[in-house]
């Protein structure tokens, strides 16, 4: 609930952004939610995998593979103004609830999370934990730093403030994409952890640190052909700002379910794109915009109604996105 | 007694004649089959040497480096990957040493399947599915088609001769 009245507020006053990267390409796509179309391009970043917009809509920060960097990118000319050497090959970022820092995943071993201070966009600290780094997140209550390893099979939860692990948690497979379901309080219930060859999720109870659930997608109607190229069986996540529904991609099933919460029963699917990398949802949680990284394109699916309203062509391989709520 | 050696003899040499004849024919009418295994081979051959490391430096490598619109650069993605095919790093701006560019030969070569030159790897991975390439390149489609110049430069050098 916290989050989704903070989301709705900068919505009211903003502008609203699709932030897709493309990592085969050399350009990030900004599109309009309210037109569908492709309105802006950020150029010249090889292998963009993450991004992230600062509160104040004065910039992007985009991780940058090929030169392992992040990039930072002014709001209003889409230029590079500054790429900022990290400590390893980065995957996926995410900022402070204050924009004062970004968390870099740092993909390669043993495993760290890059801090970025935004004031003077700078490198200050790589906090190490177990394993190479996928996805990093920060939680809706803005307290803690969250990153999940796929080759340490752990989730590193980091206080923000003192920017240290408090607690780790050992899985049996490894950690792709997370997402958070907030209490009425707005600290955090429970992640929800997609994990290696598993064609679903799990579910962590964020106080007890334990995994309480695992969920496994239903299979394909019959007469149904899997989707077996791309990566992960199930990969890209996201809650509603309500947070009554989990909407939850299948790589596998070339889809995306959607489940009800905190009950988490089915409530229907619909077909996408080959190969759904991710999903980011509209501040007001009527549309999902969903990844096919193997079709070039972005599915854009109204989440009431549970069909794709249209696609979007884009640029190679979209993977990671996010909204951006623009001031 | 000497007319009966001179009928042996007459005999003897007319049956290596008659023999040497058969002979002579069956090598003429096996001639062509034999050239051809001879060639075949020999293709196969010329094909498994043919990853020529200087044709290799000249034609092939400077397309791993060379920018396309829209795409990431092949080095970009594959000197920083652990699949099959590696590269090494190349400094922005900088080109590959000589060691540099036998080691990512080595790592090249693997990649062509001297038996069918088609069927590469390095030829079907970066081409688009609608083209004949695979299914899903996590590097994307980097050829739409075999009419593609770095494509066809590829392709030769891995021994397309089609």
């Amino acid at each position: 609930m916290y989050l989704g009245l903070l989301l709705a507020l900068p919505l009211a006053a903003g502008t609203v952004r699709i932030i897709q990267t493309n990592s085969a390409g050399d350009d990030v796509s900004i599109i309009d939610p309210a037109t569908n179309k492709v309105v802006g391009t950020i150029t010249g970043i090889e292998v963009n995998h993450g991004a992230a917009v600062a509160p104040d809509g004065s910039r992007y920060y985009i991780s940058n593979e090929g030169r392992s960097t992040l990039d930072v990118v002014d709001r209003k000319t889409l230029a590079v103004t500054r790429s900022i050497p990290l400590s390893g090959h980065p995957n996926n970022i995410a900022i402070s609830k204050d924009g004062s820092r970004v968390y870099v995943s740092i993909a390669v071993a043993p495993g760290a999370v890059d801090v970025i201070d935004t004031a003077s966009l700078e490198d200050v600290k790589s906090i190490p934990v177990k394993g190479a780094v996928h996805n990093t997140y920060v939680t809706p209550d803005g307290k803690y730093v969250v990153s999940g390893s796929i080759q340490g099979k752990t989730i590193t939860v980091i206080d923000q403030k003192t920017e240290t692990p408090v607690w780790v948690l050992e899985m049996d497979r490894g950690i792709r994409p997370m997402a958070f379901l907030t209490n009425p309080d707005g600290s955090t219930k429970w992640i929800f952890v997609q994990l290696s060859a598993i064609n679903g999720f799990a579910v962590v109870d964020f106080a007890t640190h334990k995994e309480i659930n695992r969920i496994k997608l239903p299979s394909l109607a019959p007469g149904k052909s899997p989707y077996l190229y791309g990566g992960n069986e199930s990969h890209g996540m996201a809650v509603t700002s309500d947070e009554k529904t989990l909407v939850v991609n299948s790589r596998l099933n070339s889809a995306i379910y959607f489940y009800s919460l905190p009950d988490l029963k089915v409530l229907g699917s619909t077909e996408v794109g080959h190969s759904p990398d991710w999903v980011t949802l509209t501040p007001d949680g009527k549309r999902a915009y969903v990844a096919n990284a193997a079709s070039n394109s972005v599915s854009v699916v109204d989440v009431a109604s549970m069909k794709e309203i249209t696609r979007i062509p884009v640029g190679e391989v979209p993977k990671r996105n996010i909204t951006a709520v623009l001031p | 007694m000497m007319l009966v050696r001179l009928a042996h003899l007459w005999k003897t040499r007319k049956t290596e004649r008659v023999a040497n004849q058969f002979l002579a024919r069956s090598l003429v009418r096996a001639a062509p089959f034999a050239l051809l295994a001879l060639i075949t081979s020999m293709t196969h051959l010329a094909v498994a040497q043919s990853l020529d490391y200087e044709t290799y430096k000249k034609t092939v490598e400077p397309i791993f480096a060379k920018k396309r619109v829209g795409h990431a650069r092949c080095v970009a993605c594959h000197s920083a990957s652990n699949n099959a095919f590696r590269l090494q790093p190349l400094a922005e701006g900088g080109s590959w040493t000589e060691e540099q560019s036998r080691r990512n030969f080595e790592s090249v070569s693997i990649l062509v399947n001297k038996a069918n030159p088609k069927a590469s790897l390095l030829l079907k991975h970066p081409l688009a599915h609608e083209a004949g390439g695979d299914e899903f390149h996590s590097g994307g489609r980097q050829f739409l088609s075999k009419d593609d110049p770095d494509w066809k430069a590829i392709a030769l050098w891995a021994g397309v001769t089609e």
